[in-house]
């Protein structure tokens, strides 16, 4: 066993936060939770010092996912947590690390190999937006502070240490959410992003971005909708400004994954000892929560990252690898290795440039894409986390429960597991994948984006969740205890 | 129903990254009051030298 014994004094020794002893009340807790909140949009709106005029998001469509805002100090957002998830998750998946995450050392070294990759991480990714320079985030060409004067070089370097810091800021409070409050971090500042541009897309007082000021402007006359039966009107009515699929998309995609949420297969306990004590395994149908589809979109925008970098960098790029027109690609394995963002990518009847076999193509490759890497990260999601039938099978085991009829053995529990397990994962993790195209091909409120909103929905959801549990410990003293949170 | 395992068990699907509760005795502490006021200095630090630059 070579690499533990030789990273452990390093891994072992990453500062973390402190856990609370015993138990926190609620209250503290949403205190803890408010407290990140109101920093997190604090610091969105810190400029980075040394930064210059105009830009463009290197993350792009993916901002509504990966948190965080343009020419902020928190311009990597979740970014780097995503991609070092995505590194655990497929070392861990493969079975590559050799960690035990039942053995109290291996979970100290998974913890710490975790931090130092998302630290690696924020440096890889925030090196690239500033030393490409230009236009993601323009630099001021000098800087003058009191007597210091900084060129373009020392300029670079501050607005590289923001970032960083800010980024490791990301990991940290985070953690403090996990730990002294609810939730986690990284759902928190998902739902505060796609929170914010959800209001924006209804109330916005401008021009084409808010829904009810477009529909206040059509009925005055302002916006002038063509005849519903030869003309544009209809397109116009229900997508570029009227925006009605879009409400009805984002509607849909709320209740879809507040029912599917309620869809499960009960594997029924009881209880070996205590007759009459029973109980129900849920196994549910988003099983493994929408949260790996943030790795698949994840593994889209590095790819697009990528591709504009190498757009940015490299002037006889082949037109093959992709051509640009204003910062979007428009032909190419880039093009066609986009994700479909809005309606007005594919519509190819309201004037897409590209042929309808090209549109098509790049529709099938983000459909393929979502639906096959949901289930695969859905599998190792599951596995990495401790859910997959093996696991579950020790915790029931553990917790001195049976299935009725069976023989109380964990192989057995196991076995029975894995009749639903895996299958439930693979169809959920498709499922979600093609729901977050679906919503995208249709548009939502706001350009939250499909993947965006299923994820603020379900975490929300189980924050709701992981609330009314928390309540019922306050009420019921003895329920921490027997959950043994105390 | 006894205590089962320690380690978040089922409910380890709410964030992406995971915490455990071992810890080694060796490492770092901070408090969480020190990552808020630390997050707040940096704001107030970084918009005070824009002010000045």
């Amino acid at each position: 066993m070579g690499w533990k014994e030789a990273a452990e004094p390093v891994l072992a020794r990453m500062p973390t936060v402190r856990r609370p002893e015993g138990h926190v009340p609620f209250k503290r807790k949403l205190m803890w939770t408010g407290a990140i909140l109101v920093l997190y949009f604090f610091l969105t709106n810190i400029s980075l010092l040394g930064l210059g005029q105009g830009g463009e998001d290197l993350f792009g469509e993916f901002r509504a996912i990966l948190a965080g805002q343009q020419g902020s100090v928190l311009q990597v957002g979740i970014g780097p947590i995503v991609t070092a998830s995505i590194v655990l998750q497929l070392l861990g998946g493969a079975n590559l690390l050799g960690l035990d995450t039942d053995d109290p050392r291996d979970q100290v070294l998974y913890q710490g190999l975790q931090k130092l990759l998302v630290v690696l991480m924020t440096a890889l990714t925030a090196a690239p937006m500033v030393l490409a320079g230009g236009g993601f985030l323009p630099t001021a060409s000098q800087l003058t502070l009191g007597s210091l004067t900084l060129g373009p070089t020392g300029v670079k370097l501050i607005m590289f240490a923001q970032i960083f810091v800010g980024g490791i800021l990301i990991l940290y409070m985070d953690e403090v959410v996990s730990k002294w409050g609810v939730g986690s971090g990284v759902g928190l500042f998902i739902i505060a992003g796609v929170s914010q541009m959800l209001v924006g897309g209804f109330f916005a007082f401008e021009r084409g971005a808010g829904f009810f000021y477009n529909w206040f402007l059509i009925l005055t006359g302002d916006i002038q909708i063509d005849s519903l039966i030869g003309g544009n009107g209809l397109y116009q009515l229900l997508v570029s400004e009227g925006k009605i699929v879009a409400l009805l998309t984002t509607l849909l995609i709320f209740l879809i994954v507040v029912y599917t949420e309620s869809v499960r297969v009960e594997i029924p306990l009881s209880h070996s000892r205590v007759k009459g004590a029973r109980g129900r395994f849920p196994v549910k149908l988003i099983y493994a929560s929408v949260l790996p589809m943030i790795l698949v979109r994840a593994v889209q925008a590095n790819v697009q990252f990528m591709g504009q970098i190498l757009n940015q960098q490299w002037s006889g790029m082949p037109a093959f690898l992709g051509t640009y027109t204003s910062g979007e690609p428009v032909s190419g394995f880039f093009y066609y290795t986009a994700p479909i963002y809005s309606p007005q990518d594919w519509m190819w009847w309201t004037g897409v440039t590209q042929e309808t076999w090209q549109v098509l193509l790049r529709i099938g490759v983000d459909l393929t894409f979502m639906v096959v890497g949901g289930a695969i990260f859905a599998i190792f999601w599951v596995e990495t986390t401790d859910m997959g039938p093996e696991s579950t099978a020790k915790q029931i085991q553990n917790s001195g429960m049976q299935i009725p009829g069976f023989r109380q053995n964990v192989g057995v529990v196991e076995k029975v597991m894995e009749r639903y397990i895996p299958q439930v994962t693979v169809i959920g993790g498709a499922l979600v994948g093609l729901l977050a195209v679906w919503a995208n091909m249709l548009g939502t409120i706001g350009g939250v984006s499909g993947t965006g909103l299923l994820l603020a929905v379900s975490i929300t959801y189980k924050l709701y969740e992981e609330i009314a549990e928390e309540q019922m410990m306050e009420m019921h003293p003895m329920m921490r205890q027997m959950f043994g949170s105390e | 129903m006894d205590k089962g395992q320690n380690t978040g068990g089922l409910m380890s699907s709410a964030g992406l990254v995971r915490y455990f509760d071992s810890e080694d005795e060796k490492g770092i502490r901070i408090d969480p009051k020190t990552i808020i006021v630390f997050g707040l200095l940096l704001g107030v630090v970084v918009q005070v030298l824009s002010f000045i630059a």
